[in-house]
């Protein structure tokens, strides 16, 4: 509305119709590069989703794969149901979730203003970026041992390692966020009677907060990854725990339905996180 | 000449490369517009980035009311070409960021000065809009209403036209001229358009290119007069002080866009 209301105001009055619309006959779902309705794509995602599921149901019940290796998804599905009903895999779920969720909001808080600050400050950023791309290249399982030496095998382990793959990573994301607010919003500020302090909370931050929410979403993912690795290394609980315990009786369906239930969290988290991004930054 | 904002003997260069030769002296008046012009690239951007304390000068002075100006403050506003507007606020509060920092006004005093500019600027309907939703010309008139808001004395705009199409340009340039003498504002504008230059300027300062060297001060407004209707575009003096600028330009080797 605004938008039309504001193409009027401008324009001068030359009573130009607005341009017929043409719609050529036939161009249908494979036009080149042709943006599709809403719902359309809805329903071929969730087709293809679905045909995967039938193609690999049927390869199941067929014999076409050996079932204690590649169960069919009915199968897994049944072993899911089982794993919420009698071995507390909600409990699992939870607490891996709370690892993931303390880890990362460790390495969140840490991360934000320490990549803002190597931005804002060369002389910090210069100082430390060749130790933190350092550690960023480290692969973190092979860190296992060491954060066994110094933390045992308890909860902290777990979050230290889960911290270890996101902050490294964070950090430098956060810092080329800020990098890429535009010089130009700060040199309005100071020209507005800003001090550095007040221009980077009030316009550099709010300039580069969509980007760091997006960063955010994705690290979070990388943490689900780390999570497993922590919790087959040394855990009693959670559902690496859980896929592990499976593996070594081989009950397949078990391990799959594990896996299953990580990418529904993710999937969830990541829908919820856009979902969010997209009320907050309306104005995108 | 009242020495309101004064270069003296101002010298700048980026990493051993003059940007200002030899040294720059220019005095501008109170209330006066001065349009910078220039080939591109020519210099001319960084003398006006020093007045608003965004670049050091490398020597000389440019005071302000005789004094030195230093780091970048409410008095010299400044209108970009690009960013030049906060997307994450809306065209209202764009206006009140320009007063963000003013503690001497009230809320109600502030939100009084922001329907006041945003009045004059033209926007009022357009208040709870974000900036995405309106036009490139109309996001260059939030930029300048919030400049007036903040109550800048001096307004440094670099090429804050430049992006729009020719139609909003007139526009916006008879709105400006009309603001800065109501207002009684300072204005020292960058342009490479000698059309705009002409049309905008109580006094062109024309540049040559890098290093940037004053070829000429056209004092437009003893020829053309204060007031500047559109029409006065397709006068026959309007007319000759461009082709002088062009052929200045030319004769000195500038590559005029």
């Amino acid at each position: 509305m605004a938008e039309v209301a504001g193409r009027m105001a401008e324009a001068p009055a030359t009573g130009e119709a607005p341009p017929t619309v043409r719609r050529r006959g036939g161009a249908g779902l494979w036009t080149f590069r042709r943006a599709l309705p809403r719902r359309t794509e809805t329903a071929l995602a969730l087709a293809g989703s679905l045909a995967v599921l039938l193609i690999w149901e049927g390869a199941a019940r067929t014999g076409l794969t050996n079932p204690v290796f590649f169960p069919a998804p009915s199968t897994v599905l049944a072993a899911l149901w089982r794993m919420l009903t009698q071995q507390n895999l909600l409990w699992h779920a939870g607490i891996s979730t709370m690892r993931v969720w303390t880890a990362f909001a460790v390495a969140a808080v840490m991360a934000v203003p320490i990549g803002i600050l190597m931005s804002s400050y060369r002389a910090f950023g210069a100082a430390v970026e060749p130790i933190i791309d350092f550690i960023r290249y480290l692969p973190v399982p092979a860190l296992v041992p060491l954060s066994i030496i110094w933390f045992g095998v308890g909860e902290s382990t777990k979050i230290y390692l889960l911290w270890l793959g996101t902050f490294f990573q964070l950090v430098l994301l956060v810092s080329d966020d800020m990098r890429r607010v535009p010089q130009e919003y700060f040199e309005i500020a100071s020209t507005l009677g800003a001090k550095p302090a007040q221009a980077l909370k009030d316009v550099a931050f709010r300039a580069m907060l969509p980007n760091l929410v997006d960063n955010l979403r994705i690290t979070l993912g990388w943490c689900w990854t780390y999570l497993i690795i922590a919790e087959i290394v040394a855990a009693d609980s959670g559902i690496g725990f859980v896929i592990w315990t499976a593996r070594r009786y081989m009950k397949t369906p078990e391990v799959m339905a594990g896996v299953v239930v990580i990418g529904l969290i993710g999937l969830l988290t990541d829908q919820l996180l856009r979902a969010l991004h997209r009320r907050a930054f309306r104005y995108l | 000449m009242s020495g309101y904002l004064q270069f003296s003997g101002v010298t700048k260069s980026f990493g051993g490369v003059e940007v200002v030769a030899p040294s720059f002296n220019l005095d501008v008046a109170r209330n006066e517009f001065v349009v910078f012009l220039g080939p591109s690239g020519c210099g001319k951007t960084t003398l006006m980035r020093m007045i608003g304390g965004l670049d050091q000068p490398s020597g000389g002075d440019i005071l302000l009311e005789g004094q030195r100006v230093g780091a970048p403050d409410r008095r010299r506003g400044m209108v970009f070409q690009s960013y030049s507007s906060f997307p994450w606020l809306t065209v209202g509060q764009n206006v009140e960021f320009g007063m963000r920092y003013r503690d001497d006004l009230s809320e109600d005093e502030k939100l009084a000065r922001r329907d006041h500019y945003l009045d004059l600027v033209g926007l009022y309907e357009f208040i709870h809009t974000y900036p995405n939703r309106v036009s490139g010309g109309m996001r260059q008139r939030v930029a300048i209403a919030r400049t007036l808001a903040a109550g800048s004395d001096v307004l440094l705009m670099d090429e804050p036209f430049g992006a729009l199409d020719a139609q909003r340009r007139e526009k916006l340039q008879v709105e400006l001229r009309a603001i800065q003498r109501r207002d009684a504002k300072t204005v020292v504008f960058v342009t490479h358009d000698v059309e705009e230059a002409v049309f905008l300027a109580d006094r062109v300062i024309v540049f040559s290119k890098r290093p940037a060297r004053l070829l000429a001060e056209i004092d437009v407004t003893s020829r053309l007069g204060a007031d500047r209707p559109l029409e006065l575009r397709d006068g026959a003096e309007f007319f000759a002080l461009r082709n002088e600028i062009l052929r200045l330009l030319r004769q000195a080797g500038g590559d005029e866009e």
